[in-house]
């Protein structure tokens, strides 16, 4: 492949910057972006690539044959989790380093795995949130009722986070809201009398928010060695912990006063 | 031996329900939605089987970390997807959501010991379920370095 005269290496560059900035937006571990990126490089004959990535940033440089330098950096937004995506780009990945097709064509083929990509729509998701604060509800101890309420709760939340998503909203302000919204939520269906207890709807309802992933990632980070990464990511994580907190304590402080 | 009646063992389903549930939220298709459900119950399980052995909390929180960590690990290998996807979703059983709120209670009644206590439980539950992911993962991760023979250790510096 690096053999031939006429080797892109500017489209080499469009395709693992492209690749590495998809997997961070899904959510992926820096060690797995880090190295994939590098597989590919290597696939394709270029043995001096750099990769750095931090949870917001990723650079790649490598020399070409010629003794010329390219690099490309590329600033990551805030995303979500999308763990289908990253498990497609994932075999892309492990297709393209065993046999790598011409780069047009890889570029091409990453360009129909974002386009074939399916999400879940809104209604399915609410359904998914309904389901999810109600058997949480019953896992802490609640009873049939408390599920009834806690999935409602759960509604409410994932209503909530959809629309500060669409607002831009940051994750912090995103999650203090949306369990405020759980906690008034739950406070109004215990005083409607179809509630028995409020602590097992609230924390039933809170698990969707809970930052079991970002902490997860972070201890991952952490182990494979990217401390940066790591350690943002446990901050993220012990602030949207805190924001729960904050956002359902608001609410359960001014309920007796009015 | 009244201590494991079917219902002592009912948080289980609820929990694989719940994950299944959380599943969805995380945009999961198809067959691996149920695999990494399991893995929360396989969690779960764990902890209740241990309860009568080990009475301490934190203890049995690593122990159905290990567990679960094992199990998303083996899935991974056997499906060829990344053990990251299925143990996000199994986590969830075991993330001390009920800690926080209870943390945040005591914080807003002003009960400032028990606030203290409180939350250094749920500090600790957090590692200890962190020190299981990350040993198991270690674990694996050297193991495929071994299994792929490249191995030829450089000159080692120590630090």
């Amino acid at each position: 492949m690096s053999s031939t005269l006429n080797f892109d290496y500017d489209q080499l560059l469009d395709l693992t910057a492209e690749l590495g900035f998809r997997l961070m937006e899904t959510g992926a571990e820096i060690y797995r972006v880090e190295e994939s990126v590098q597989y590919i490089l290597q696939a394709y004959g270029v043995t001096t690539g750099e990769v750095f990535a931090i949870p917001n940033c990723l650079i790649i440089s490598f020399t070409d044959t010629t003794g010329h330098a390219h690099t490309r950096i590329r600033r990551i937004p805030a995303h979500g989790t999308d763990i289908s995506l990253l498990e497609s780009l994932n075999e892309f990945c492990r297709e393209i380093t065993q046999d790598p097709p011409p780069l047009a064509a890889a570029l091409d083929r990453l360009d129909q795995i974002q386009k074939r990509h399916f999400v879940y729509p809104l209604p399915v998701m609410l359904l998914a949130d309904f389901a999810g604060g109600g058997a949480y509800s019953m896992f802490f101890g609640g009873s049939l009722r408390d599920a009834l309420c806690g999935g409602l709760c759960g509604v409410a939340i994932g209503l909530c986070l959809w629309l500060m998503g669409g607002l831009r909203a940051n994750s912090f302000v995103r999650t203090l809201a949306s369990g405020a919204v759980s906690a008034l939520c739950a406070l109004l269906l215990v005083q409607s009398g179809l509630g028995e207890n409020l602590d097992f709807i609230i924390i039933g309802a809170l698990m969707i928010l809970v930052p079991g992933i970002a902490f997860t990632n972070a201890m991952r980070d952490i182990m494979s060695g990217d401390l940066t990464s790591g350690v943002s990511k446990t901050v993220e994580a012990l602030l949207i912990a805190t924001a729960i907190a904050l956002g359902t304590g608001f609410v359960l402080t001014l309920a007796p006063a009015l | 031996m009244e201590l494991f009646t079917p219902s002592y063992f009912l948080p289980c389903l609820y929990a694989f329900v719940g994950c299944v549930a959380f599943a969805v939220t995380f945009n999961i298709h198809g067959r691996e939605i149920p695999i990494s459900a399991l893995g929360g119950a396989v969690g779960w399980l764990v902890y209740l089987l241990a309860a009568p052995w080990i009475p301490g909390e934190i203890v049995r929180y690593f122990l159905a970390s290990l567990a679960l960590s094992v199990y998303c690990e083996v899935m991974a290998r056997l499906r060829k997807c990344p053990a990251t996807s299925y143990l996000l979703i199994s986590i969830f059983p075991l993330v001390p959501g009920a800690g926080i709120y209870y943390t945040m209670e005591h914080a807003i009644h002003g009960e400032t010991a028990l606030f203290i206590s409180r939350g250094m439980h749920t500090l600790g539950l957090a590692g200890a379920l962190a020190l299981g992911i990350l040993l198991v993962s270690s674990v694996m991760r050297m193991w495929t370095v071994f299994r792929r023979r490249t191995h030829h250790f450089p000159p080692f510096r120590r630090s």
